[in-house]
């Protein structure tokens, strides 16, 4: 007899709102400072306001003696606390010794001094303004050519070079490429360095259990079970008796892929005390002392063939190290290196890095972490490049991209791109922008003196980390599902979201896969006592590689699910489709429900099967993936006053297969948000005291909406080939991608002032001073 | 942050606050410049004398040809007045560029000009409406033009236990033109520099020129030279542009990471001819 | 960052304006906020001052120093404080010239800023190191010549 069957709406690919939003928008979400423990006390850190110094002596009776203070630790307290740890392993990589609090000398404007616990936190502060440090203020150095040069103060007196590391990596034969080139060009490009600025700073809650031996340290962290990894080290604490949580999480973008002292000074004072702590970073502290992005100082050499042809690319990278390592910092900038080709299929690179020690807070990971220095690099050069030969900037990439045959495309750094067809994805662009029309209404503008322009950016993105040979502390991703014995189903993933939706995401792909309603799935994350262990979440990876992981899972589950089908409908064959297991000989049919409950009541268990529904995946990528695509902005700059207006905004972005438009559209501009940040208003300033000037968002110029222009965004959709969902990935391809296309649309405009270059920020007064001295 | 640890106290009269402030407590009206000042424990006033709930001090009257405005009337019932909106658009027009909508709530105009930050908006429109401040204290009180008023940076002429209690401001006769153009600072949305213009014409040509200028230089000002340079002039572009060569009255420029002095000097000759123009077109 | 600018003319001749900026009883009480100068060394004084500017008020430890002295011409002066707002100095070369009976002066220098005062107040350094300077001349005119 035949059976209607009900066809659930599949809902992967479309605009589901977020399960997370009602939690977050009514503010009743746990955020780090929500927590309140009894009997818990509050921190607040001393710190240098010097950005080189020795300290001569630090006297905290006063601070001690104030009533309500529990306690006040230095340096010498925590001398039996591991470093602070660098997970990065470069050749030659000095290592300077980072410990929690400082010993004898101060390295940076923040760096941590002393501690004072007490019973709440206006104690905490009045007691950190009691205690008194001697210093003998050093010479300190800012900038990194500065810190190179002969003579210069050293950050760290064992390494007068200020040299952290140096690295070097060679593709094909660039000598050979630039002695037969007819163009060589040269030019040196900064990226400056950033403040992440998450809406939310940094947070600890830790509490030690004695009688247990059991730490449980709550962080605002996007990377809870490796801190749980690091941090027991560092306390010489036994792993499995230690929790960590990540709790609502407001924002990281990279920053809080780390490891910070912070978080393990509190759980040695809530081990010394006995008591629960907290220590809530201010705004203030989060710009000094959480890691900064970017930080390069770049010379690049670019050598053509007079039609066109790249064929080479040379590159030198001055990194900002800051005075210290983070987690990541040193390898960030090699990230930089292996995407310094861009989309282009040129074969020579060379590449040379020399991190350099300043005496400034750590630079390490921040939305796109040396990807958007080495696209932005490319992009300009592929742009001065154009202009030297007078050849449109849209024709000379098209020239010279990797075509869409190509794939897998081996890259002269060692990469293999994944898939791609660049050349659709840029004239997508160039036909929604309009491009040859915007160009003839350029030169009328140009004609009447208007500063029109147009600026392209094709860029290319490495991301879903990744292959764990490639990846520092592994790059695979975790998943478990369990479905209940109601059919109810949790799934428990390895990776941390911070505001990127996964809640929803995977609840998508569950849902599609076991055919169950979305409210039927709750999505678990963050507690190391809850979710089996996982790597996090970082590199735009946690579709491609914590999603993969949970669709192999599910597919794990379906296949027992058949099993007890074929059981409870006591025949051989049996189809899983829309949430029901029905034997395809008679049509009868069991659902998700009654299957989960025969599991668990085992009655009767399919042969060679055991009880329960539940299956665990962990997921090793074979590679990373390479999302891509082609931003074009156009701008007019007011001459008078060099105000940058951003006329229109077309991104066309190819991020694989979409699986809810609505997340990506919010991912995308945010990065191109970011990106635009970095353009045209943000700049983390130190003065040659180390100072940090641009400390408050007083000074520091953070993107706001109504500066924001309207993205007319669309996609083109190549899936990558090395995850079964077919994503690549799409965190930071927005500001990858924003960054390049906003200053050569500038650059553009100011070209028939002869300008070449400008650096970021691309500041109002900068473009009047080039606009000004032209006229003069 | 966290503040020094004081003592508040929120009067329920305009006499007991200035008698508490003759003994030495600061006042709080808004708290937007004082507040986060006492976070970051750069201030630390032991008692503060909370003006905010005062309704003595928060009203705006139309009086015989004048707009009287209580001190501590926010920037929003500024910006929302239909009785200034109508009667004095400068005013409005100036306070819809304060800060976002959040200072807007709560800080007052009172405030706002007793802290005389160098980079405020008020300062110019007052300097062009020749607004007249009135500074009280517990033993009387006194009317003091606004070019006697902004005195140097954060410098203003109110004695230790005064407050401003009341800003009054002319309402035009006629057709009056009046304009406020600002360059943003971007990061804090302070004025890189701000020009307010109100002016007259009669004939074709200037009859009233009053400019105040803000952020340029130490205080504000007013631009009495391009005044003088306009006066009886054309009414047109060009003797706009003549006259705001003079608009730095030789002052010298301030210079910070935003804006170097040399770029301050071009953005107020660029300002100052937009306000005009601006201002002019208004006033036909 | 650098400060540079001219002050207003002061009511007596470069000799004696020389004179009285080189007497620490006299920059004691033209230095604003200074509450005590003592003297630790051969042109070294030990500053004690409270800076008080607007609703921003701070106690200061620190000293001042008198160098490179072209009598009655030119000379440097360091004046350099910390305290728990933050820590300043000013470093700068003074040059005395003869104006309408009275003197001149032209101070070149460098202001530096660091701690809390640093973050709330970069933009406020230029206007407020001139205020300060000012105030300086204000209360040296008022000297009895």
């Amino acid at each position: 007899m035949a059976t209607t069957v009900t066809k659930i709406d599949k809902l992967v690919g479309k605009r589901v709102r977020r399960k997370e939003d009602p939690r977050l928008i009514t503010g009743t979400a746990t955020y780090v400072d929500d927590i309140v423990i009894p009997a818990m006390n509050h921190a607040a850190v001393v710190r240098s306001p010097h950005g080189a110094a020795k300290i001569k002596s630090i006297d905290i009776s006063k601070a001690a003696e104030l009533p309500g203070v529990v306690a006040v630790f230095v340096g010498a307290d925590v001398l039996g606390v591991g470093t602070v740890p660098c997970g990065a392993d470069l050749p030659g990589l000095r290592r300077p010794v980072h410990h929690i609090l400082a010993q004898d000398r101060v390295y940076f404007v923040g760096h941590p001094v002393a501690v004072v616990v007490a019973s709440n936190r206006y104690i905490a502060a009045d007691g950190a303004d009691l205690v008194e440090v001697e210093y003998e203020p050093l010479q300190a150095v800012t900038d990194v050519e500065k810190a190179l040069a002969d003579g210069a103060p050293a950050v760290h007196p064992e390494w007068p070079d200020n040299k952290a590391f140096t690295f070097s990596q060679t593709g094909g034969e660039p000598d050979k490429a630039f002695a037969e080139a007819d163009v060589v060009l040269k030019q040196r490009i900064i990226s400056q360095r950033l403040v992440p600025n998450p809406m939310e700073t940094r947070g600890v809650v830790a509490e030690w259990r004695q009688a247990e031996r059991a730490l449980t340290i709550y962080t605002s962290t996007q990377v809870p079970h490796l801190a749980r990894t690091i941090l027991a080290g560092m306390l010489g604490l036994e792993e499995h008796r230690m929790r960590v949580v990540a709790p609502e999480v407001g924002g990281g973008f990279g920053c809080k892929l780390n490891i910070y002292a912070e978080e393990a000074l509190m759980g040695f004072i809530a081990m010394r005390t006995g008591r629960p702590v907290k220590w809530i970073e201010s705004r203030r502290e989060n710009f000094l002392t959480t890691i900064h992005g970017r930080g390069h100082v770049d010379y690049y050499e670019i050598a053509a063939k007079r039609d066109g042809t790249i064929l080479g690319l040379r590159l030198k990278i001055i990194q900002d190290i800051g005075a210290y390592h983070q987690l990541l910092t040193p390898a960030i900038p090699t990230l930089s290196v292996l995407m310094m080709p861009g989309l282009y299929n040129f074969r020579n690179i060379q590449a040379d890095i020399v991190g350099t020690f300043t005496n400034c807070v750590p630079t390490d990971a921040y939305r796109g972490a040396g990807r958007p220095e080495a696209t932005y690099g490319i992009e300009r050069m592929v742009d001065i490049l154009a202009a030297e030969l007078k050849m449109d900037p849209a024709e000379i990439r098209l020239k010279n991209f990797v075509s869409k045959d190509q794939f897998p495309f081996p890259t002269a750094t060692g990469l293999n791109y994944d898939s791609g067809d660049y050349h659709a994805t840029l004239n997508k662009a160039l036909t929604e922008i309009g491009y040859s029309d915007l160009r003839e209404k350029q030169a009328e503008a140009r004609a009447q003196g208007k500063l029109m322009g147009i600026g392209i950016s094709t860029y290319g993105e490495i991301c879903a980390f990744g292959p764990s040979p490639a990846t520092p502390a592994g790059g695979w991703e975790s998943a478990t599902v369990k479905v209940e014995p109601s059919g109810k189903v949790t799934v428990l993933t390895g990776s941390s979201p911070h505001g990127q939706g996964e809640e929803t995401t995977y609840a998508q792909i569950a849902a599609d896969e076991l055919g169950v309603p979305l409210d039927d799935i709750v999505v678990l994350h963050g507690d190391t006592s809850i979710v089996q262990y996982g790597i996090g979440t970082f590199g735009s990876r946690n579709t491609a590689v914590g999603g993969s992981a949970l669709y192999y899972a599910l597919q794990d589950i379906k296949e027992k699910m058949k099993k007890f089908g074929a059981t409870l409908l006591d025949c051989d064959e049996v189809e899983f489709e829309n949430g029901k297991c029905r034997d395809t000989k008679s049509g009868k049919e069991v659902s998700v429900g009654e299957i989960a409950g025969a599991s668990y009541r085992a009655m009767k268990l399919p042969p060679g099967t055991d009880p329960g529904l539940v299956a665990t995946k962990f997921w090793e990528p074979p590679n990373f993936t390479y999302p891509f695509g082609a931003h074009i902005i156009v701008s007019e700059i007011d001459r008078e006053t060099g105000h940058i207006n951003i006329l229109r905004y077309v991104a066309v972005d190819d991020i694989g297969n979409i699986l809810n438009p609505l997340l990506v559209d919010g991912q995308l501009h945010g990065g191109a948000a970011q990106g635009l940040g970095q353009a045209l208003w943000e700049q983390a300033v130190y003065d040659d005291n180390g100072q940090l000037v641009t400390g408050e968002f007083m000074d520091y110029a953070m993107p706001r909406a109504r500066s924001m222009p309207w993205i007319e965004s669309s996609h083109t959709c190549t899936p990558s080939p090395v995850n079964p969902l077919g994503v690549k990935g799409v965190g930071e391809a927005g500001t990858i991608g924003s960054t390049p296309a906003m200053v050569n649309s500038v650059i553009d405009a100011l070209s028939p002032l002869g300008v070449r270059h400008v650096d970021m920020p691309l500041t109002p007064e900068k473009i009047w001073k080039i606009v000004a001295e032209a006229g003069a | 942050m966290i503040t020094n640890p004081f003592d508040y106290t929120a009067p329920a009269s305009l006499s007991e606050a200035l008698a508490l402030i003759a003994g030495g407590a600061k006042p709080l009206a808004g708290g937007m410049s004082l507040i986060p000042m006492m976070k970051l424990r750069l201030a630390s006033p032991e008692h503060l004398v909370d003006l905010g709930r005062l309704p003595e001090l928060n009203y705006i009257r139309d009086e015989g040809g004048e707009i009287h405005i209580g001190a501590g009337t926010t920037h929003y019932d500024i910006e929302s007045s239909p009785l200034l909106r109508g009667k004095c658009p400068l005013l409005h027009e100036t306070a819809t560029c304060i800060g976002d909508i959040q200072v807007r709530n709560r800080g007052t105009i009172g405030g706002s000009i007793a802290h005389a930050d160098p980079a405020a908006d008020y300062p110019a429109a007052l300097q062009a409406l020749e607004a007249k401040i009135v500074l009280r204290s517990s033993s009387g009180e006194r009317v003091v033009p606004t070019t006697e008023f902004f005195l140097d940076t954060f410098t203003t002429a109110l004695e230790p236990n005064e407050i401003v209690s009341e800003i009054v401001v002319p309402t035009e006769p006629g057709l009056t033109g009046t304009s406020y153009k600002k360059f943003y600072q971007p990061a804090s949305g302070f004025a890189v520099v701000g020009v307010a213009a109100r002016v007259r014409q009669e004939g074709g040509k200037f009859s009233l020129v009053r400019v105040g200028v803000t952020g340029y230089a130490g205080s504000s000002y007013r631009a009495v030279s391009v005044e003088e340079a306009l006066l009886g002039k054309p009414a047109n572009a060009e003797s706009i542009k003549a006259a705001a060569a003079h608009a730095a009255e030789g002052r010298d420029a301030n210079s910070d990471l935003h804006a170097s002095a040399a770029y301050r000097g071009g953005l107020l000759v660029t300002y100052m001819i937009r306000a005009l123009t601006s201002a002019l077109e208004r006033s036909s | 960052m650098k400060i540079s600018g001219t002050s207003k003319v002061l009511p007596f001749p470069p000799e004696r304006a020389y004179q009285l900026m080189q007497d620490p009883e006299v920059l004691a009480k033209a230095i604003p906020g200074c509450e005590r100068l003592e003297k630790t060394g051969e042109d070294e004084y030990r500053l004690k001052m409270k800076m008080v500017l607007a609703s921003l008020s701070g106690a200061f430890d620190g000293k001042v120093r008198l160098a490179e002295p072209v009598p009655p011409s030119s000379f440097r002066m360091i004046v350099e404080g910390s305290g728990k707002i933050g820590f300043m100095k000013g470093d700068g070369v003074l040059t005395l010239a003869a104006r309408d009976g009275g003197t001149e002066v032209t101070y070149d220098g460098d202001a530096q800023v660091g701690g809390t005062m640093a973050a709330v107040g970069n933009r406020l350094i230029d206007t407020t190191a001139k205020l300060l300077i000012k105030r300086f001349f204000d209360k040296l005119a008022e000297q009895s010549a």
